[in-house]
């Protein structure tokens, strides 16, 4: 990455610094407080209580996930794949990623790709910056589990452990990633931000909706493969099982597709 | 040679945007680029710095590819867009210094501060957010930030348009010592007087086609000198007028004249006759353009 890349890199961050400290504030205080959730839960009882509340064919339906959750580490892991959650880290994904559009539609693009900058590093510039704001996100998230955790928890409470916090970040890692792919795919060919987020987000939603049809209608189930969401699955991660590699390289690969397809495009356009 | 277009095409879709531009540009030179809203201008800038592509022809400068070693090419130049694309919340200095880094080009702090100066822009209205600067405003930091790294060549999209007559001055005292510095200017105007004051050289775009490519002198010269005479005496027109001399209005005591070439002819005339006053106009640059503008709208 040379000075300008560097540059450019300092200068988005700067712009987008509100929102970060913002959201991972947020999401950490999420993370610390359902901790005190499952203490208090474990504390009253009320693991077992709402276990035995969950009607049998749901438990059958559902697996030994649904059990899972209703555990201290299942309450301590909820943060890690609730749909608010979701929601506001790939909005913030979608955000940066269409970074590139907002500058061609309000010119500032033309200010920087005037001086010796190749088209390349402004892509570069975006994905460096989704990285490291993604990062910034997920490390407070788990330090506002590990603070709640080591400070604020019963001696005795069942504690996730490490490995479970770190997949359970890490998947969430992976599909912003591959969102991120996608959402900068769409930016490298729009004039406008709104037509790229637009664009992203509604895909978003139509991709985790497919995913939960697939999950509950059998005939739906093989054309849920085709959404991000389905190789998205925290719920066995919880129960201890480690990350399935296809699905890793299944999200890890479709934002690669997504970036070498923003390079291509960007890199060929009309700006 | 700064700058060599040939056979420049573009087409946006099924639009024609421009066709087979052919010009060049020496180092030193200051250039006008001129033509209506619509005719090329911008589309031809945007493919020297490489932001759009040309369906036909190349572009080179200081004899680089503009496409193929576009990274190279934009180390030399200093670009002032027509509408500069600011982000409204960042102060005129952060905006300054950030470009400032984009450039291959340290920025000299003192040429810096001497634009600045010439443009009266002050320290603290740079400390100010750019949404807070009038037009006039953004448009003296636009010119601040083409020209803060002194680049051989300086590419300006309308440069004067909003800056009051009193910045338009200093802009084009700028441009003098600009020149004199030995830096090209390629730059787009609307305005022609302001092209006739400070260009070596014109290229006219119609329709996306170059329709005239000529030294300011020789335009001028494509139209004649209006010459009024007036007479103490009532005087008869003569029956055939010298050559290159075309009779515009014609009374007793007052002929009005427009004239082609040299004047010798009609002062040999005048010599017997009783003439009180010879007023020679030189033509100006915008009513031959206008000619151009004209045939374009018919």
């Amino acid at each position: 990455m040379n000075r300008a890349t560097v540059a450019l890199v300092v200068h988005s961050l700067r712009r987008i610094r509100p929102v970060v400290i913002g959201i991972s504030v947020v999401l950490a205080a999420f993370q610390f407080l359902l901790t005190q959730v499952a203490a208090y839960l474990m504390r009253t009882q009320a693991f077992g209580m709402l276990a035995s509340l969950v009607p049998e064919f749901v438990r059958s339906l559902a697996g030994p996930s649904m059990l899972a959750f209703m555990s201290f580490a299942g309450v301590v892991s909820l943060g890690y794949f609730h749909p608010i959650v979701l929601i506001s880290l790939l909005g913030l994904t979608i955000a940066i990623a269409t970074e590139p559009a907002a500058e061609i539609e309000s010119r500032f693009v033309d200010l920087t790709l005037s001086r010796p900058i190749a088209r390349a590093h402004v892509v570069a510039r975006t994905i460096a910056v989704l990285v490291v704001c993604g990062l910034i996100v997920l490390g407070a998230m788990s330090a506002g589990t590990w603070i709640g955790l080591a400070c604020c928890t019963p001696a005795n409470a069942p504690r996730p452990s490490a490995a479970i916090i770190r997949s359970l970040a890490l998947n969430l890692a992976l599909i912003a990633w591959c969102w991120g792919g996608i959402a900068l795919a769409l930016a490298a060919a729009a004039k406008r931000r709104a037509t790229a987020s637009g664009l992203a987000g509604i895909t978003v939603l139509a991709s985790y909706l497919l995913d939960y049809l697939g999950r509950v209608w059998d005939p739906a189930r093989r054309l849920s493969e085709i959404s991000p969401f389905h190789y998205f699955e925290p719920m066995s991660l919880v129960t201890g099982a480690g990350l399935s590699a296809p699905n890793v390289a299944t999200l890890v690969a479709a934002g690669l597709v997504g970036t070498a397809a923003s390079f291509i495009i960007f890199s060929r356009r009309d700006l | 040679m700064a700058i060599r277009l040939e056979h420049l095409g573009k087409r946006y879709g099924r639009l024609p945007a421009l066709h087979d531009v052919s010009l060049h540009v020496e180092a030193g030179e200051v250039f006008g680029f001129l033509g209506v809203n619509g005719a090329g201008k911008t589309t031809t800038i945007r493919i020297l710095l490489d932001l759009v592509r040309p369906t036909t022809g190349r572009a080179w400068i200081f004899d680089r590819d503009c496409q193929k070693q576009g990274r190279e090419v934009r180390a030399d130049i200093g670009y002032l867009p027509g509408e500069p694309g600011f982000y409204g919340d960042m102060t005129g200095a952060a905006t300054l210094d950030l470009l400032g880094r984009l450039s291959r080009q340290r920025v000299d702090p003192a040429w810096r501060r001497t634009i600045l100066d010439r443009l009266e822009l002050a320290s603290a209205d740079l400390q100010r957010r750019i949404r807070e600067y009038s037009t006039g405003m953004k448009r003296k930091l636009g010119i601040v930030q083409a020209l803060q790294a002194d680049p051989p060549l300086l590419v300006l999209d309308e440069p004067t348009e909003g800056l009051d007559p009193l910045m338009q001055e200093a802009f084009y005292d700028l441009l003098g010592e600009i020149r004199r510095r030995g830096r090209t200017v390629f730059m787009s105007s609307h305005v022609l007087p302001e092209v006739e004051r400070v260009c070596d050289r014109i290229g006219l775009l119609r329709g996306g086609e170059l329709v005239l490519l000529s030294t300011v002198t020789e335009v001028r010269g494509l139209a004649g000198r209006r010459v009024r005479i007036t007479f103490a005496d009532d005087v008869p027109a003569p029956a055939v007028w010298p050559p290159s001399c075309e009779a515009i209005a014609v009374a007793p005591r007052l002929w009005d004249l427009s004239i082609r070439g040299p004047l010798g002819p009609i002062v040999s005339l005048l010599a017997a006759l009783p003439v009180v006053d010879v007023d020679v106009q030189m033509p100006h640059l915008e009513e031959i353009l206008r000619n151009y503008y004209a045939s374009e709208a018919r």
